[in-house]
């Protein structure tokens, strides 16, 4: 017994040394490379960088639109959310199935195809609705414009939406009704328990899912490159990418000295959210015991509201798969019509495919796939045993650790690990996108799999002990099947963020080394809408096929429900 | 087969504190018999029953399973649980989702390596002895809580066993099943007439169930003995409160004569029946309930006559539950329904000295 803790603490010393590898290393490279000359000139010290990326004039503007984008996107995709857990958990509006449709499906698609299909739809030259209503109504000029502000923070606010709801609506539902039914039975009506007692209590929950939405809008990058580029309205993301981007003059001291900024705000933002979301769960589990829901009645709202949720999820659905499809098969950008169809043909298909590159791509993005996901999973299944399990000293570090990479935002780590993978043979390998890859999302590994480690009662491994099967009889009987569905879904999980990585991918992606993201970039820069869609629909195909295996492969895996315990 | 215990010890560190979980217990348990460790939570009996199965490791004792010596510092032995041939019910049940009902009780069947006919033939039986037959195909996490606790003793007793170990087994049942499965239990445990270790802090559970009973306290064994021992001659105040409603009234005793004890208490002089060794001075005098016959009216003055007032009566089903004022104590009674009794009666009861225990721990 002895040995045994002894041994598991010094493994769990090797983990924190290799997480601590995968994710402070590029953070410390960041801030080393800040202060460094240039990546040929790693350590010669100065501080010019910082003066010249933290002087340049345009900066003050790029950080106002930054915050504007942010700020706006993370309200409306809050707001969204808020509304539609409330409509869904408590309210009797109908089909209800139609918002577990809206908080997963949308997280299939990628966000660069997500972009790219709304700027297919709203671009002011040829968007297909602009086209549409300019025709219907006879307008001079295009109604809108999906390349300004007001475009990104849609389009972002409708990416971000599913994870505030997936934050909001757990809270919702369990949350104590007893609470609300006191306020009313205390005189209060439906509207002032709404907003005395209902958002107050949830107020942690509101609070975890904007901090959160802060944190993924500053990181993201798809939408302000799509959407915000050629409007020319600069984010932090775009313009850290435009001082490194190659072609120009890339600066990487200048981008890591700017970098740091957004990395430090991010790592404050999601220690908050950590803390916000232990209160949460406080909120949450407190109660529980004789729950029940209460339904608000809708009245003659309940339809209309119904017919606003379904075209909400016709929008966030429907529409961004079907215009990619419809594209990928007309010869120019042209609305629907008899004409359109007759001149549909596979061109765009075949010549995507005849394209070397794309190709190479896709063999890329597979291979990082199905290898990273691998690594990852392997490497996330230690990292779950030592943080639940076995519990030993440096479980809380190796947590911090790993939940550390959470928080980074994909450009500027991206930039801490090009620094890293320059002094190194590695440098525009597949290994060094593997490496960034597994680093970044080791969340995603260890978030199903600390589940599952907890899912497995101490007792269940305990049972077959006294029933005569020694460790490793217990471990490939008891402890692995009940680990499968959770690997399972751990690996589909890392496999699908991998196939589609774009924001780490632009940084450290060279030529021989190009990804399914890169490649549809460079279609969109070349305005090869056509090829790009075709394209895309392959990535969306292998992304869904996966998750529909995973659900299937994991209702198979799991015949007895929930764990005893 | 019988378990001896001696001079179990087991630290652990909580919040840079160390605890005893076990401070020097010495147990010996007889062969095919029923024996309970009972006690209120973090008393030690459930590290003590883990310490036994191989679950937890003792820092110093030793401890044998029949002629075994399974665990002993001095000589460096630790039999690891596998090896010890045990069959054990756990609190949570622990059964395993992934499995049937029949692969949870082939279970310890199949990694002894038994043939498989002789598998079916065992399994077979012992779910007929548990009275759970025809569910064998169902997944076993969609029994109900009680169907689930017979897979966890069927699996517990189908290799069997020369100990069955009990985790309080019915602490996450519902009151009504609760009782149903413990009659159940002691119906099983009857004929399978083999050791069995069974803990809990339910002392109803202990006294129905138990040949014997060790009742525990901070790591340490306060006493052994049949559950009439234990109920009626407690020989501490700790125990004779937690084994039964008690009311515990401060006592002098004076002198012995022949039989009796001379004593004074707060409810007046008593005589109460003689306990070896006597000591005189200071003691704890303690009256269940259930001997407190009350009456009305003041009563004709007598020997060993308690009088007092009912300060508060509620109807609790089977009887009245009385708290009577007697002086400054507040006595806890059981009325039959049929005395009439009403708040601020006067009431009195007759002590039988052999009901009236004097305590001098």
């Amino acid at each position: 017994m002895a040995v045994a803790r002894r041994s598991t603490s010094s493994a769990t010393l090797v983990l924190i040394v290799v997480v601590g590898l995968l994710t402070v290393a590029p953070v410390a490279m960041l801030a080393f490379g800040s202060f460094s000359a240039g990546l040929d000139r790693f350590g010669e010290f100065t501080l010019a960088k910082y003066v010249a990326a933290y002087s340049d004039p345009a900066l003050l503007r790029v950080a106002l639109d930054t915050a504007v984008f942010v700020l706006g996107s993370t309200l409306f995709s809050t707001l969204l959310a808020l509304v539609l857990a409330y409509l869904n958990t408590r309210t009797d509006i109908p089909f209800k199935f139609l918002f577990n449709v809206l908080a997963i499906v949308p997280m299939m698609i990628p966000h660069l195809l997500f972009s790219v299909s709304w700027a297919l739809l709203l671009n002011p030259s040829n968007g297909l609705i602009n086209v549409a209503l300019m025709q219907a109504f006879g307008l001079e000029q295009a109604p809108f414009d999906v390349y300004s502000m007001g475009g990104m923070i849609l389009v972002e606010g409708l990416l971000n939406m599913p994870i505030a709801y997936l934050i909001l609506a757990p809270a919702m539902a369990s949350f104590d009704v007893s609470l609300e039914e006191s306020s009313r039975v205390f005189g209060a009506g439906v509207w002032r328990t709404l907003v005395r007692v209902t958002l107050p209590v949830l107020r942690p929950a509101i609070l975890a899912a904007l901090v959160l939405g802060v944190v993924r809008t500053l990181a993201s990058y798809a939408v302000p490159r799509v959407l915000g580029m050629p409007g020319r309205v600069e984010v932090l993301a775009t313009w850290l990418y435009e001082m490194i981007a190659t072609g120009f003059d890339p600066d990487y001291g200048q981008a890591a000295a700017l970098g740091m900024s957004a990395l430090a705000i991010s790592v404050a933002l999601i220690v908050v959210y950590r803390r916000l979301t232990a209160e949460t769960e406080r909120f949450v589990t407190v109660s529980g015991r004789g729950w029940r829901a209460s339904t608000v009645a809708l009245g003659r709202w309940r339809w209309p509201l119904f017919a606003a949720v379904a075209l909400l999820s016709f929008v966030v659905v429907v529409l961004p798969v079907a215009v990619l499809l419809y594209t990928s098969f007309v010869p120019y950008a042209m609305v629907p019509s008899a004409e359109a169809f007759a001149q549909m043909s596979w061109r765009h298909w075949i010549e995507a495919f005849e394209d070397p590159i794309s190709r190479l791509a896709l063999r890329n993005s597979l291979f990082l796939a199905v290898v990273g996901a691998t690594v990852g999973v392997a490497l996330s299944l230690f990292i779950a045993y030592a943080t639940v399990k076995s519990r030993s000293r440096g479980a809380g570090l190796l947590e911090a650790l790993t939940f550390l990479s959470f928080s980074f935002p994909g450009i500027v780590i991206g930039i801490g690990f090009m620094w890293l993978f320059v002094q190194t043979p590695i440098y525009a390998t597949l290994t060094a996108l593997l490496i960034g890859y597994v680093a970044t999302y080791l969340p995603y590994g260890v978030r199903p799999l600390a589940s599952a480690f907890v899912q497995v009662h101490p007792h269940l491994e305990e049972s077959s002990r006294v029933a005569g099967a020694g460790a490793a009889t217990t471990m490939r009987r008891i402890v692995v099947p009940l680990l499968v569905p959770g690997v399972v879904s751990a690996w589909i999980l890392m496999a699908t963020m991998f196939l589609r990585e774009l924001t780490l991918s632009v940084v450290l992606s060279r030529p021989g080394s190009e990804v399914l993201a890169t490649q549809i970039l460079a279609f969109a820069d070349d305005g090869l809408w056509g090829k790009l869609s075709a394209l895309g629909i392959v990535m969306i195909a292998i992304s869904t096929g996966l998750v529909v295996l995973a659900a299937t492969v994991g209702a198979r895996l799991r015949p007895g429900g929930a764990a005893a315990g | 087969m019988r378990i001896r215990v001696e001079g179990l010890r087991k630290h652990y560190v909580s919040e840079g504190r160390t605890v005893a979980a076990l401070d020097g217990v010495d147990l010996d348990i007889p062969a095919n018999s029923i024996f309970t460790l009972l006690g209120p939570s973090g008393c030690g009996k459930t590290t003590l029953l883990r310490c036994i199965v191989g679950l937890e490791t003792p820092d110093q004792g030793e401890i044998a399973i029949g002629d075994d010596v399974v665990f002993s510092s001095k000589r460096g032995i630790a039999v690891p649980t596998e090896k010890r041939g045990l069959g054990m019910v756990f609190q949570t049940y622990a059964i395993w989702p992934h499995m049937t009902v029949f692969d949870n009780v082939a279970y310890p069947l199949r990694v002894r390596r038994a043939s498989k006919a002789r598998i079916a033939q065992k399994v077979a039986d012992a779910l007929r002895f548990v009275q759970l037959e025809g569910v064998e195909r169902r997944s076993a996490t969609r029994l109900s809580g009680g169907q689930q606790q017979r897979v966890a003793l069927a699996r517990a007793l189908v290799a069997e066993p020369k100990v069955i170990l009990f985790d309080e087994p019915l602490s996450n049942l519902d009151a009504k099943l609760r009782e149903e499965t413990r009659k159940a239990l002691e119906r099983f445990l009857g004929e399978l007439g083999i050791t069995a270790v069974y803990v809990t802090h339910d002392r109803v559970e202990a006294l129905a169930l138990s040949d014997s009973i060790a009742v525990m306290r901070a790591g340490r064994i306060v006493e052994i003995g049949s559950p009439q021992r234990i109920y009626f001659d407690a020989r501490t105040r700790f125990v004779a409160d937690f084994i039964g409603r008690a009311n515990l009234v401060p006592a002098t005793v004076r002198a012995a004569e022949g039989n009796e004890l001379v004593v004074d208490s707060a409810l007046g002089p008593l005589r109460c029946a003689r306990r070896d060794p006597v000591r005189l001075g200071e003691a704890t005098l303690c009256i269940r309930p259930e001997f407190m016959h009350l009456r009305p009216g003041e009563g004709e003055p007598a020997p060993n006559r308690v009088r007092g007032r009912i300060e508060s009566l509620a109807f609790v089903g089977e009887f009245y539950e009385a708290q009577m004022r007697v002086g400054d104590t507040l006595l806890l009674a059981r009325t039959e329904p049929e005395v009439e009794l009403r708040v601020g009666d006067a009431v009195h009861f007759a002590l039988d000295p052999a009901h009236c225990l004097l305590l001098w721990q």
